[in-house]
């Protein structure tokens, strides 16, 4: 039986409730290019997580990479249902929350794209079992 | 955040949904840049025009079906598809193409100036120093903000849209002065005077820029009198593909670099970069070392070709035919298409074997067919992206060195780049 073993209040960028397993990227990521928005799949060859898919997890992406094209792949894969379930960043990026929030819009979902610091993001591990509020509070459980 | 009266009335939806829509995207973006106002803008260059899923056509079927209208005069980048040239189509992506098309019309249908290029700067009616716009490619983003001294973040898609229809976006960043200030220099100046003047020069020194600047504004200081807009367009390209350089300074030059006191807004500036030839050299194996494989094609006009660099391009091919079993392909704007049409230049390179492509461009195109094998190419950023799109590997060189070996059917390097 998991319990929870932290608790972080992230800001929030865009709010929405999520829950999902935790998946933690260990490069940057273009999510246009390098990324399969129908499978939810990182297709970037150099990428150390290549073939990977990102579907129903809580996706923490430590650094961006700003593409005008990023909005575009976040909005079909969450259009696509092969996306996260939840965006957590260190850094606030404008374009995977403005993806995020015509996703919402456009398709009547609720996926919340919030930031913590590099330290509290080192702490999670791969498939914790993460969930989050409206008001950014993300509960660990392992 | 500090909402003007209208701006309320536009977030609260009193002028509509594709109003509300797109202020609350306005509105959210300010606050992930935690910016607390807005400013107008007086033009929008949209990206959103571009493919790339089923989402970008629900978002703009969105806005017609709720009466959007656009704020500012708003042009449309590339396509994914050539709309006036129904050949221009990849045949095992039926349902793509299709969609692509019909995005395309949908953007001219909510009231953008279809002019279909990555190159707008070479049209008329272009924004003027300090005009705060919106940019989106990200060499147009450069060239607007550098070599115009309009002011432009690198706007990606959806924003760019939602911009043009409440004609509002943050007061953030490359639309205030300080952050506009040059950080570090890129001197040129022992370099030699051949070198300044070669067209490849420019695509290799934006290519080193983008490399080592980071996220600094530079400015370069030494450049030849005889630097114009291709070249500034060249380094616009190369260093945006590179890296990220929406902001440079050319020292004597651009517009808010009278010196280079001025371009640093008199502060002092962290690191001076003198370049050699061997960093030349280095860029120039970075954008493709030979394989020594078959030459099977050219590829020219990425930004899209000007009509000063048509006026070259006639002159270096001087009538002659493009070997026999090479595929050339040119893209440009439909404006200046049609400027080289008047010259009688379009009917001399197609009948010299040059295809010329309108609307969209060959880097990144499924619709462009016969481009694998060694290509070679005029651009940084053509020869920067391509091999991660098309089943290709390029080599650059200056056009000369282009039309030299289009003519010759092997690769023709002059010195400098390689000894």
């Amino acid at each position: 039986m998991s319990s929870v073993v932290l608790r972080i209040e992230a800001q929030v960028l865009i709010p929405g409730w999520a829950s999902g397993t935790a998946l933690v990227l260990d490069d940057t990521l273009s999510f246009w290019g390098g990324f399969d928005p129908v499978q939810g799949e990182i297709v970037d060859v150099h990428h150390p997580q290549y073939g990977l898919r990102v579907g129903g997890s809580v996706l923490f992406i430590p650094e961006s990479r700003g593409s005008a094209g990023t909005p575009g792949g976040i909005a079909e894969t969450l259009r696509n249902g092969s996306g996260p379930s939840a965006f957590v960043l260190g850094e606030r990026d404008v374009n995977i929350g403005v993806g995020a929030l015509v996703a919402n819009r456009l398709y009547a979902l609720e996926i919340p794209v919030l930031t913590v610091t590099l330290d509290e993001m080192a702490q999670i591990r791969i498939d914790d079992r993460i969930e989050v509020d409206r008001q950014g509070l993300i509960s660990v459980s392992r | 955040m500090n909402l003007s009266e209208l701006d309320q009335d536009r977030l609260a939806g009193k002028l509509g949904k594709a109003m509300q829509f797109a202020m609350e995207t306005i509105v959210t973006a300010a606050h992930i840049d935690q910016v607390d106002s807005l400013i107008d803008i007086s033009f929008a260059h949209i990206d959103a025009c571009f493919y790339s899923g089923r989402a970008h056509l629900d978002f703009v079927n969105f806005m017609l079906e709720h009466d959007a209208t656009l704020a500012v005069p708003s042009w449309t980048n590339n396509g994914l598809v050539a709309l006036n040239d129904l050949s221009v189509r990849d045949p095992l992506a039926s349902r793509e193409m299709d969609e692509a098309r019909q995005l395309m019309q949908a953007y001219v249908k909510l009231g953008c100036n279809p002019v279909w290029t990555c190159a707008p700067y070479q049209l008329p009616d272009r924004p003027q120093l300090g005009a705060h716009i919106v940019g989106s490619e990200s060499n147009a983003v450069s060239f607007y903000n550098s070599v115009i001294g309009a002011r432009s973040n690198k706007y990606g898609d959806y924003l760019d849209v939602c911009a043009a229809i409440t004609g509002r976006v943050p007061f953030s960043k490359l639309h205030r002065d300080e952050a506009r200030a040059a950080e570090l220099v890129f001197d040129v100046s022992k370099l030699s005077r051949e070198i300044l003047e070669s067209d490849l020069f420019y695509h290799l020194l934006g290519h080193v820029i983008g490399r080592r600047c980071g996220h600094r504004v530079p400015a370069i200081v030494g450049l030849a009198p005889s630097c114009n807009e291709d070249d500034l367009k060249a380094i616009s390209a190369a260093g945006s593909s590179s890296g990220s350089v929406p902001l440079f300074h050319a020292v004597g030059i651009t517009p808010e670099a009278e010196t280079l006191e001025v371009a640093s807004q008199g502060n002092r500036v962290e690191q001076i970069i003198e370049l050699d030839v061997a960093d030349l050299r280095q860029a120039r194996t970075e954008l493709g070392a030979d394989s020594g494989r078959p030459l099977a094609g050219i590829a020219l006009g990425t930004p899209h070709f000007s009509f000063f660099e048509f006026e070259r391009l006639v002159a270096l091919l001087d009538g002659r035919a493009i070997h026999p079993g090479l595929v050339c392909y040119l893209t440009t704007s439909r404006h200046v298409h049609q400027q080289a049409q008047q010259r009688g230049w379009i009917e001399s390179l197609s009948q010299s074997g040059i295809r010329i492509i309108t609307d969209t461009c060959t880097y990144f195109s499924p619709a462009i067919n016969g481009l694998q094998g060694k290509i070679m190419t005029n651009s940084a950023k053509w020869a920067y992206y391509a091999p991660g799109m098309l089943p290709v590997e390029a080599v650059i060189g200056s056009l000369a060195e282009c039309v030299e070996s289009a003519v010759s059917g092997k690769v023709m390097l002059d010195r400098w780049g390689e000894s």
